[in-house]
């Protein structure tokens, strides 16, 4: 079945897209990296390697960290997708305890890996609130930083990961 | 990336109707988006049809104790499935190392099977300066053969394709699996491959324009592999050795046929009938066999004994000769029709072609002047000579002439020296004798002034149609092939033709075909070559005679020593494709002996991995992986260690899968399946073998570690990878003393 139509849900939001090469449509080979930076301006989440091996593109697609930058936007169709932009109360702008907790532990340099990492942990804490620092450190083996901001990430991480449910 | 049409299957027969069509399945995606996106292939599919959603495709499931799993399962869902973890925990411990977690939430363990390969060549990006059509695109050559290899196969190569030595050949001759026997000292082997497409390399080697030499892939860097003088080699022993080489057949077929004509062709021809068993009687109107070899091409370049030694040997396999006797003339073809089963006729193209030009008639036919040549150039020594044409003929022309005292001889042709299709060596050997080559030159008509000429027009005139498969002519049982057919053509030419009218005519007559026995050589694994040898930069020279010793009698050069052309052998790179399969699962499927269900069939892991270059070569049109089976070995313990520099993220350096079983301290079964180090998943059954009964300990370990890679060739650059081999099983096998 040729796909023509696409349904994405983006932070909770509902998007509807034409699939095809013209003016407007999203074309077969367009990755979700590109729909969300380029078409939802959701810059959030970076796009460095666009090999699937750093890690900076990833959101959340159904409860799962995935590389964006190796992920067709048709292959998503119907799919929940959470981005950085996502994370914070959309009315109060409070940030998430994550973003929050890279904040109180100073867990970035530059920043640019931040948002990827950020989404990995995420999805980490929402399927093992209680990781231990080797499941922190696993479950971001695929996420790199140039700047050697890790030490302080798996801070950040493990913080949020005590006080869960505590 | 280029653009596709996208869609998406409902179930695998769906997917398969697609694929037949053209389009690419997307699974996962990681590793065929890198490919869409870098450009790095020649080819793209027009369409993608996503199978990631075929309903049940991704379970795991236990049926009558074979585990079942989807082939759409992802790499996380393996790592983390409780029944994989306790029936088959290797397979889990592979999952989980394939790439980053990112990665495994999206890859499937069939896109894993079927991923292609991460050679650094093969993948380098389109837009960073334009893709490598390497050997396993279609071009001609691995780049980490002379290039940076670190990261390569340690046990050799496949072959991607024809190489292109062999696909210049007008015969096809298998170049660098014969160069490989001579590597192995198997000269009678590296005979036997050279003469399944042609009888008389003796000849050959010394004659032909090896087409073959100069498409040689060593042509880019340094040079070409010396075909020629080690196919000259080759040739002596087998003249030196002809009571083997040229053996009566065994059983007679009953059947006769004749040959009209002794040149290549017919020989050729003879050669492959009577091998078949057939009677053969050749007919030639000279007074000796061998047509233009015997004829037209000059002693200095082969000398004449040669060819009655080649067709004594043709004698002594039972073929008769009937010489000095013209079809036509002294038999009525009807008659020979009559009295033979099947006539091959391969009379040649002695004929003058008209080339339609004013004044034609005072000029002299190349191959007339070949053989009457001292006739024609008394009393024309000290004149000047124009010769036209670029070919062998033309050179032996040139040649000669000068030889014989013509005070200038000019050779002017249509072609650019680069097209000219002489041999560079003969171009070079002409210069060196002062001939003035003046290429891309026509000739319009004959005048004798500055003979500046445009334009020419050749007529092929007088030919026999035959059916190109067959050789067939419009008469039943009546072939015809060789210059006859295609106008004046190479030696090397003329015996392809000759060799398929045998075919032909075996055919028609309802005889099989012989293979080679007694002459086997044994097929390896993967193509070899000798890890000194390739670097060697300069080709073998033959020792040549000087210029001006040189004379119309003797040959001009001499054979290579038997230790120069077993040494040029080495500089052969047995081209194929050196790149190592990545994947983590398919040393572990083969390790398990696991079956690999598509949609038409079940295939054992190893046939399905290890057999072909590529797992698309392995898949017929349209047939999809649809399920991994898995009968999980009682007691036995299974690891895959994988070394690599970023544990976080590498694909292997090198990997291996091992499934021990032990009693009572010592070994009662192995398998053991390397990653990364060959061209597809390397399985050691040697090592397995020798396992069974050892005693767990440190000495087992050692022999085993040296024995897994007691084939391994290593490059240059890659050598460390034999020792993270030996690591691996030396661990391997130490971690059983715990058990
Ligand atoms: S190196 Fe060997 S296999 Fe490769 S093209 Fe030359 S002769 Fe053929
Ligand atoms: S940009 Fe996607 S993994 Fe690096
Ligand atoms: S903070 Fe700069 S790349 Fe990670």
């Amino acid at each position: 079945m040729k796909i023509q139509e696409i349904t994405l849900y983006v932070n909770g939001i509902q998007y509807e897209f034409s699939i095809g090469n013209k003016f407007g449509q999203i074309p077969p080979g367009e990755t979700l990296s590109q729909t969300l930076r380029n078409r939802l301006g959701l810059t959030g989440s970076k796009e460095a390697c666009g090999e699937g091996a750093c890690g900076c593109c990833t959101v959340i697609m159904e409860g799962d960290a995935i590389t964006s930058c190796m992920t067709l936007t048709v292959d998503c169709d119907g799919k929940h997708i959470l981005t950085i932009e996502g994370l914070a109360d959309p009315e109060t702008g409070e940030l998430s305890p994550l973003q929050q907790a890279f904040i109180d532990r100073y867990a970035f340099q530059c920043g640019f890996c931040t948002p990827g990492i950020i989404m990995t942990s995420k999805a980490l804490l929402d399927k093992n609130p209680h990781s231990t620092e080797e499941e922190i450190k696993e479950a971001l083996s695929g996420n790199f930083c140039r700047c050697i901001s890790q030490y302080h990430v798996v801070q950040a991480v493990s913080d949020v990961a005590g006080k869960a449910g505590a | 990336m280029k653009s596709f049409e996208y869609s998406r299957a409902e179930d695998f027969c769906e997917a398969s109707c697609r694929a037949v069509k053209g389009a690419r399945p997307i699974a996962g995606g990681t590793d065929l988006l890198g490919e869409l996106k870098d450009d790095i292939l020649t080819d793209y599919p027009g369409e993608l049809v996503d199978i990631k959603r075929i309903p049940g495709a991704d379970e795991i499931k236990i049926e009558n104790g074979t585990l079942k799993i989807g082939a759409l399962t992802k790499l996380v869902k393996i790592a983390e499935n409780d029944l994989i973890k306790e029936k088959a925990p290797i397979l889990a411990e592979a999952a989980c190392s394939v790439a980053t977690p990112l990665i495994r939430n999206m890859g499937t363990i069939g896109g894993n099977l079927c991923q292609d390969v991460r050679c650094w060549f093969y993948r380098y990006p389109h837009d960073a300066g334009g893709r490598l059509v390497c050997s396993r695109k279609g071009g001609s050559t691995c780049y980490a053969v002379q290039g940076d290899s670190r990261y390569h196969s340690v046990f050799g190569g496949m072959k991607a394709h024809t190489t292109p030595c062999t696909a210049k050949c007008p015969a096809g001759t298998d170049i660098p699996a014969y160069m490989e026997q001579l590597r192995h000292g198997n000269i009678k082997g590296a005979a036997s491959i050279i003469m399944q497409v042609n009888p008389m390399p003796m000849l050959t080697s010394r004659v032909c324009a090896h087409f073959c030499q100069e498409d040689c892939n060593r042509c880019a860097n340094d040079e070409g592999v010396a075909i020629g003088s080690v196919e000259r080699y080759v040739g002596n022993y087998i003249l030196d050795n002809k009571e083997f080489f040229y053996q009566p057949p065994v059983q007679e077929t009953g059947k006769s046929t004749a040959v009209v004509g002794a040149g290549p062709s017919g020989l050729s021809a003879a050669y492959f009938l009577r091998k078949a068993g057939n009677a053969v009687t050749v007919y030639d109107s000279k007074k000796e066999p061998g047509g233009m070899l015997m004829y037209a091409i000059p002693n200095y370049r082969l000398p004449k004994d040669l060819v009655r030694r080649f067709t004594a040997c043709l004698e002594q396999m039972g073929v008769k000769f009937v010489t000095e006797t013209v079809i036509g003339k002294d038999v009525a073809p009807e008659q020979l029709e009559k009295e033979f089963d099947s006539v091959y006729y391969a009379t040649g193209a002695w004929k003058r072609p008209v080339l339609g030009l004013a004044g034609e008639e005072l000029t002299v036919f190349g191959l007339d002047f070949l053989i009457e040549v001292n006739e024609w150039m008394q009393g024309k020594v000290g004149s000047e000579v124009l010769v036209t044409g670029g070919g062998n003929v033309a050179m032996d022309v040139a040649i000669t002439a000068k030889r014989l005292g013509a005070k200038k001889v000019t050779m002017a042709c249509l072609e650019s020296e680069n097209e000219m299709p002489a041999s560079r060596e003969e171009i070079a050997r002409a210069k060196e004798e002062g001939i003035v080559i003046m290429p891309s030159w026509g000739l319009g008509k004959v005048i004798e002034e500055d003979g500046i000429v445009k334009g020419m027009e050749l007529n092929r005139r007088g030919l026999i149609d035959v059916a190109e498969e067959t050789q067939m002519t419009s008469r039943e049982g009546v072939f015809a092939g060789g210059d006859a057919t295609t106008g004046p053509a190479t030696v090397i030419r003329g015996i392809a033709t000759g060799h398929n009218a045998a075919r032909g005519m075996n055919r028609y007559l309802g005889v099989t075909e012989p293979g080679c026995s007694g002459m086997e050589h044994g097929g390896e694994r993967f193509l070899t070559f000798d890890p000194e040898g390739i670097l060697n930069k300069k080709k073998a020279r033959q020792e040549e005679i000087p210029a001006d010793e040189r004379s119309i009698e003797k040959e001009d050069s001499k054979s290579l020593p038997e230790a120069e052309a077993l040494k040029e052998a080495g500089r052969c790179l047995n081209c194929g494709c050196y790149a190592v399969n990545p994947s983590d699962i398919a040393p572990v499927l083969v390790a398990l002996d696991a079956k690999i269900v598509t949609t038409n069939r079940t295939i054992p892991a190893e046939e399905f991995c290890c057999s072909h270059l590529k797992v698309s070569e392995m898949l017929q049109p349209g047939e999809l992986v649809t399920e991994i089976d898995i009968a999980p070995p009682e007691g036995a313990v299974m690891n895959y260690d994988k070394f690599r520099l970023r544990d976080s993220v590498d694909f292997a350096i090198v990997s291996l899968a091992s499934v021990y079983s032990t009693e009572n301290g010592k070994f009662t079964g192995a398998r053991t399946v390397f990653g990364g180090a060959a061209p597809v998943p390397y399985r050691n059954q040697e090592l397995e073998g020798w396992l069974i009964g050892k005693p767990v300990n440190e000495d087992t370990a050692e022999k085993a570690a040296d024995l897994a890679v007691k084939n391994a060739i290593p490059f240059e650059k890659n050598k460390y990878k034999v020792i993270e081999l030996k690591t691996l099983v030396k661990d391997s096998v130490l971690r059983m003393r715990e058990k």
